[in-house]
């Protein structure tokens, strides 16, 4: 199923997400209705254990959820195979993790470059972006080091430039920040931030830190797998304009 | 870049690697030897019981193998020896008669078989003259001249030099008797041969017998003892007489050749045991490789890699490790095959056959003793990668990437 005739890149309707931890049903998420806009930077936050990674996995189709629905881009996420799902992610959501995920085994260039292959970019375009999006992200003449020789936010630099690079309609950031020390938080968050605004790719951050908070144009609060409350942030918004 | 992850997974874990490298190494080695050892051990005892004696291919008159009968013959064994001459792959044949009779000396008599020889072509094809153990072989026009097994000299209590009567029955009716001068006595090959052959010089035998130009059989040795059965076929086409049947040793010597089959189903068994082992080193690695990895697949899966790249990918692994591993085997025992051909391996006991000690056995290099443990190695490698594969494959993103 499509929705059309809308601005949403994501738009959920009452999704409901049940596990069960040693035999306990455990409700991470409770009905949850929203929709995120093409350009939004917004972040989820919450206590732990309020749900907030758990939605970032259903509306990104890592998890499957219990209830609800899901339109990612404008296609329905529940109606699609394992496979589709794998194809749409590669083609439409970047990811960036607190753990960075980079391919231990690949450089620098190799790992920003990997999505681009599975989508059959060319091998000049490939390169081309590979070292355009580097230099965006300041890691030029880091390409041909393996990220194990690279410091924490240097990885999570990686890691944005491999979000990035095959220009998704999305970008899901799971505490991006989180091992990171405070001013390489900061470059990393503004760098976010910056190509929010000039390239209007939009960004989804589930994060406890307060740096992402006060940048984000919009917050989420979830608790107990609700929305507490979601807000647009005028100060942030301001900044933005 | 799957085969460079792929190919940088191999080096990473290198202690790993190299385990799974030299299980499939010696896997591989193991395999190849007892191949090469197993086939070289058969072909050294089917050489010595066919190029030895009966000839790797043999042509008689229709029939005779099932019914043996003096009247059985290939009349114009020339002309037959003739064609088989010209025929590509046609190493030596020799043509015989055979019958049976009532040998005696002195005191002493025994029931013979008559086989009557051409000792020229005799020992070009099955070495006659190297199974002389007493006296000398025949002259090479015909003598009257007689060589006996060694049992049956015993029996008959004769040394060359002696004399010997036999009795037989001519191909017209007639009592078929006369007296030859021992020369020699041979070792024929087993005890039962060696107690009642009684051999004459072909022209002899054919005149004793009253079968002038007419043998009973044309024995063959081929340049190829794997090339028989094509090149008996060959021979049975050029010949081109319906009443002469030409067939290789698993035919003519089918019981010897079904216990060799048998027998050698025993080496089958083994690889499949080699190849157990190798599959179970295998697959502990392949699980490690899956369950260490589990968040890395997890996030492969998460950026959108397909489910069969990730199989792909580990069995690519798997398959480079093979390789590398039948490589390796490859040169490892080709140098120990080769070794092993000329050195050979010294039995427990020698044995003598033929006239012939054997206190060695030789392995064969051939290129079944490569190929087999090389699609062995690769396939059961690939075979047990599968299902850890699939495991990766499916492995749930959003849960691989929050283990540890």
């Amino acid at each position: 199923m499509n929705v059309q005739n809308n601005n949403s890149v994501i738009l959920t309707e009452n999704v409901t997400k049940e596990y069960h931890d040693n035999g306990v049903a455990v409700h991470a998420l409770n009905g949850i209705s929203m929709s995120i806009e093409r350009g939004e930077f917004t972040a989820i936050v919450g206590p732990s254990g309020s749900g907030k990674t758990t939605f970032l996995n259903i509306i990104s189709g890592l998890d499957r959820l219990t209830q609800g629905k899901t339109w990612l881009a404008g296609k329905l996420l529940s109606e699609m195979s394992g496979r589709e799902l794998s194809d749409f992610r590669r083609d439409h959501i970047g990811f960036i993790f607190q753990a960075y995920n980079l391919i231990p085994v690949l450089t620098v260039e190799e790992n920003v470059e990997y999505i681009m292959l599975l989508q059959g970019v060319p091998k000049t375009e490939r390169r081309e972006r590979v070292h355009g999006v580097l230099e965006q992200v300041g890691l030029e003449g880091y390409a041909d080091r393996l990220p194990t020789r690279l410091s924490g936010g240097q990885q999570q630099r990686v890691a944005v430039a491999r979000a990035i690079v095959s220009r998704p309609a999305l970008v899901l950031a799971d505490e991006p920040t989180a091992n990171l020390d405070s001013h390489t938080a900061v470059g990393l968050i503004e760098m976010m931030r910056d190509l929010n605004q000039e390239s209007g790719m939009t960004f989804l951050f589930s994060t406890h830190d307060v740096r992402i908070m006060e940048r984000a144009r919009r917050l989420i609060v979830l608790e107990d797998g609700r929305i507490a409350r979601d807000e647009i942030q005028a100060a942030a918004a301001g900044r933005q304009a | 870049m799957l085969m460079r992850i792929g190919f940088r997974n191999v080096l990473r874990q290198k202690r790993r690697s190299v385990l799974t490298v030299l299980t499939m190494f010696g896997g591989f080695t193991l395999a190849a030897i007892s191949i090469g050892w197993s086939d070289g051990t058969y072909s050294n005892i089917i050489e010595m019981f066919t190029r030895d004696r009966l000839g790797h291919i043999q042509v008689h008159h229709e029939g005779y193998l099932d019914r043996p009968s003096l009247y059985k013959t290939i009349d114009d064994s020339e002309a037959v020896g003739a064609i088989i001459s010209d025929i590509e792959g046609v190493e030596q044949w020799t043509p015989r008669v055979f019958s049976s009779g009532l040998a005696s000396a002195g005191e002493k008599s025994a029931g013979v078989q008559i086989i009557g020889i051409d000792p020229s072509r005799e020992s070009a094809t099955t070495h006659f003259d190297k199974k002389i153990i007493s006296g000398r072989t025949f002259s090479t026009e015909a003598a009257r001249e007689v060589v006996l097994g060694q049992g049956l000299g015993e029996i008959l209590k004769v040394s060359p030099g002696d004399s010997v009567v036999i009795v037989s029955q001519g191909a017209d009716g007639s009592i078929a008797n006369d007296i030859y001068v021992l020369v020699g006595l041979v070792d024929a090959g087993d005890k039962m041969t060696n107690q009642t052959a009684f051999y004459l010089h072909l022209h002899d035998a054919q005149e004793l017998l009253v079968l002038e130009g007419r043998v009973h059989e044309i024995a063959i040795v081929a340049e190829d003892l794997k090339e028989v059965v094509e090149l008996a076929e060959v021979i049975q086409g050029k010949i081109a007489d319906p009443k002469l049947v030409v067939e290789p040793w698993q035919v003519f010597a089918r019981a010897f050749y079904q216990a060799m089959k048998a027998d050698q189903q025993g080496t089958w068994i083994m690889l499949l045991l080699i190849m157990l082992v190798v599959a179970v080193g295998v697959l502990n690695t392949v699980l490690m490789t899956v369950l260490e990895r589990t968040r890395e697949f997890g996030v492969l899966r998460a950026v959108g890699t397909a489910p069969s790249q990730i199989i792909r990918l580990v069995i690519f692994e798997i398959t480079v490790m093979a390789i590398i591993g039948i490589i390796l085997g490859c040169g490892a025992s080709y140098l120990v095959n080769y070794w092993l051909s000329i050195e050979g391996v010294a039995l427990p006991t020698a044995f003598t056959y033929g006239g012939m000690e054997y206190d060695r056995m030789f392995t064969e290099i051939n290129a079944r003793s490569f190929y087999i443990p090389a699609l062995t190695v690769l396939f059961s490698a690939m075979l047990v990668s599968i299902f850890p594969a699939i495991k990766a494959a499916r492995i749930a993103p959003a849960r691989a990437m929050r283990i540890r």
